[in-house]
């Protein structure tokens, strides 16, 4: 289990992670989702005993990684946001080398870099310089490179951006796989259909502050909408805003110039109640849509923003 | 060992890439070859001599620089540089010489304002190579003179009163310039495009069939015997700037942040990297001093040759590693280590033996580890044996050792930092 304690850090003035906490359970696959700049590549740097934060602590099964790194970071498997792998090595040479870090050696290291590369598709280019590979395939070299020592706990950090659906298939495929095998992961990413498909629980996280951690249903309950009305039209300025709010059973996720997302109460009154008490509201009405509560309208609730930039 | 999986990996790319390798070795093994080349066909037994005819309008600092370079009792035989006036164009008609420089009126003055001007150099065309290595000489000056008028006018102000002194400058006026040499030296490439002193150079008169001053061809050893040791040490200044510039690579790349997350800790990260930067610095400066056995150089005893490769790697490698720990980009890092690599190598004596350059230069010849480790060379050269040279051992090693340990701490603390 990795317990995450009241990690805090900034960079001068900008407090990029403020007091996170939470925990990833052993054999859960822990989604941790935010907006571009929220705070997740700091977290999982000051997991993974890189940054060092500037307070809280992080226990990999009970074990400070601060205090015995290399103790710990034997067990741990990590990704990074940017590849980082020697362009002008080949995939076998990096991955051969990284391997020796982990103390393996002849032919074990041998049999676990070619199940690796076979693994994400790269057999037959094991032998090319990893400068001429593509970008997803240098993700899939660096995926392969986090799970050579086979950790017990996998920190990936949005390992599918920028890569074709074929790619991200396979990540993904891989990374559902590793985590059948007993693999505790911690999965960043700022993909809601990701974290919603791949992850047993989801964190998010927003500028450097967990909101809220629980299952797909447990966020969507938590938010406390049974509907999300996303209504088109004229909402500007702060009386649009009131008059929604004045409206029974309602409240007000977000008002804008083109549109406005209102969530409805599950005991209250209903849509139905709702629609017409926006006409008679005297707004500019276009058009309405319902929305089933998804991970999108739980993070505009939290935060009033959609999460897409 | 983490270290040494981190040494092992950056000698494997060495060998994945011969041809960035082979290149890397290759420059210095060019440029003193080249040297070989020009003055290796002409010349006696006892050297080369240059005849330089100057003719100086302006009594100029170049000017003095030259003539102060050819009186030294060093030059004898060397260099010959000649005071002449307008007669000296028709001393070139003669094939008097190998060149004549003209510095014109008002040189000086306009070096010093920065206002373009021109040194003339006429060449003999009857000679093939020497009219050359005045060019190239001159062009240096002018380069440096170029970038002495906008970087560093006040402290030509302080060497030009240097030379009006009829006494030795005061060590604290000589440690103060360099002091403010080398912060200035920083600036430097900002300040060499475009030149200000522009090289004109002509020929005169028609061939005369042999060269004026033929004299018995003489080896290429005995000239690589000169040249060698200089190009050598820029070599291995050069190979210890490609292997540090990597650390930064790493840096800026993520590498160092994905192999902090591997049980690797942050000393055995860089222990691996100063040894890669030493096992590379000392390979390649040994092969430098094997390709100049091979043309013939008599290097010394083997024993102690092998002592001053090892100390002057490390040199190199502790000055490198002090740089490289400075800046915040590799791009950064490779501006300043040219300039400091350069800067040091012209005046440590690298390019220009030290014996001929002025005198007020010898001191801060002495501050630069470049001059420890080129006189090692020529000392054990000229005949001496391990024991002339300890005293070099020792500045190199240490002064080397205290680079790298330094270098490596302020790394460490940014990675401590987690900087990265
Ligand atoms: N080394 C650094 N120096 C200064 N500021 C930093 C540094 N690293 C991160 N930040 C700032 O901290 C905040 C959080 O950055 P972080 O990289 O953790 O976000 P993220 O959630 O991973 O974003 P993304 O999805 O874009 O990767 C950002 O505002 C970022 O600008
Ligand atoms: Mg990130």
């Amino acid at each position: 289990m990795i317990t995450v304690e009241r990690l805090r850090r900034s960079f001068g003035d900008l407090v990029a992670v403020d007091d996170v906490s939470f925990e990833v359970r052993d054999g859960e696959i822990l989604g941790l989702l935010g907006p571009n700049g929220a705070g997740k590549t700091t977290t999982l740097c000051m997991i993974s005993g890189v940054l060092k934060p500037d307070s809280g602590r992080v226990l990999v099964d009970g074990r400070d990684i601060w205090l015995e790194p290399t103790v710990v970071k034997r067990h741990l498997g990590v990704v990074p946001q940017e590849v980082a792998v020697y362009e002008d090595l080949t995939a076998r040479d990096n991955l051969s080398f990284w391997g020796s870090l982990y103390g393996l050696s002849g032919s074990e290291l041998k049999e676990r870099v070619d199940e690796g590369l076979s693994r994400v598709g790269l057999a037959d280019r094991a032998g090319d310089r990893v400068k001429s590979f593509s970008g997803g395939m240098k993700r899939r070299l660096n995926l392969c490179m986090g799970l050579l020592h086979r950790p017990r706990f996998l920190l990936l950090d949005e390992p599918t951006v920028g890569i074709d659906p074929q790619a991200r298939l396979n990540i993904l495929e891989v990374i559902r796989g590793v985590a059948a095998g007993g693999t505790t992961v911690l999965y960043t990413t700022h993909y809601m259909e990701e974290a919603q498909e791949l992850c047993d629980r989801i964190a998010i996280i927003d500028h450097g502050r967990i909101l809220t951690v629980g299952t797909l249903d447990e966020l969507t309950r938590l938010a406390g909408e049974a509907e999300v009305l996303r209504l088109t039209g004229g909402f500007a300025g702060g009386e649009a805003r009131d008059r929604l709010q004045a409206i029974a059973g309602v409240r007000v996720l977000q008002a804008g110039d083109g549109s406005a997302m209102l969530s409805v109460a599950a005991g209250g009154p209903g849509l139905l109640a709702v629609l017409p008490a926006v006409l008679a509201s005297g707004l500019a009405l276009d058009d309405v849509s319902i929305q089933r509560p998804n991970l999108q309208s739980v993070f505009i609730s939290l935060t009033g923003r959609e999460l897409r930039d | 060992m983490a270290a040494f999986q981190i040494l092992r990996r950056d000698l494997l790319r060495y060998l994945r890439n011969p041809g960035r390798t082979a290149l890397l070795f290759a420059i210095p093994l060019m440029m003193a070859a080249i040297f070989a080349v020009v003055f290796g066909g002409h010349g006696d037994g006892d050297g080369i001599t240059i005849r330089v005819l100057l003719w100086d309008e302006d009594d100029s600092l170049l000017g003095r620089l030259l003539q102060g370079a050819g009186d030294r009792p060093e030059s004898e035989g060397r260099l010959e540089v000649v005071p002449v006036g307008p007669e000296g164009v028709e001393m070139m008609n003669r094939g008097d010489a190998s060149a004549l420089v003209h510095l014109p009126k008002g040189f000086t003055r306009a070096v010093i304002d920065g206002t373009p001007t021109a040194i003339e150099v006429v060449k003999n065309p009857a000679q093939r190579f020497l009219p050359l290595v005045v060019e190239e000489g001159v062009v240096l000056g002018a380069t440096v003179l170029s970038a002495g008028s906008r970087a560093l006018r006040p402290e030509l102000d302080v060497i030009s009163s240097f030379l009006d002194a009829d006494h030795r400058p005061e060590d604290a006026a000589v440690a103060s310039l360099s002091a403010s040499f080398n912060r200035r030296a920083k600036q430097f490439d900002l300040y060499l495009f475009p030149p200000v002193v522009r090289l004109e150079a002509v020929d005169v008169g028609a061939a005369k069939g042999e060269e004026a001053s033929a004299k018995k061809p003489q080896g290429i050893a005995a000239v690589l015997s000169v040249f060698l040791p200089g190009f050598a040490i820029l070599g291995v200044l050069f190979l210890a700037q490609s292997a540090t510039r990597d650390m930064l690579h790493d840096r800026e790349t993520g590498v160092v942040r994905q192999l902090l997350t591997a049980p690797v800790t942050p000393a055995s990260y860089l222990v691996g990297k100063c040894l890669s930067v030493l096992v590379v610095s000392a390979a390649g400066l040994g092969l430098l001093v094997a390709a100049g056995v091979a043309a013939g150089v008599a290097w010394g005893p083997p024993l102690a040759v092998a002592a001053v490769v090892v100390a002057a790697a490390v040199a190199a490698s502790g000055t490198l590693l002090l740089v490289m720990s400075v800046v915040g980009s590799e791009r950064q890092g490779d501006a300043l280590a040219t300039i400091v690599i350069m800067s040091w190598c012209m005046l440590g004596g690298a390019f220009v033996p030290l014996a001929q350059m002025p005198a007020f230069l010898h001191p801060i010849a002495r501050t630069t580890l470049v001059y420890w480790a080129t006189s090692a060379f020529s000392s054990l050269i000229a005949g001496g044996g391990i024991a002339d040279i300890l005293p070099n051992l020792a500045v190199l090693a240490g002064g080397g050792a205290l680079g790298i340990a330094i270098g490596a701490a302020v790394m460490g603390r940014r990675l401590a930092r987690g900087a990265l």
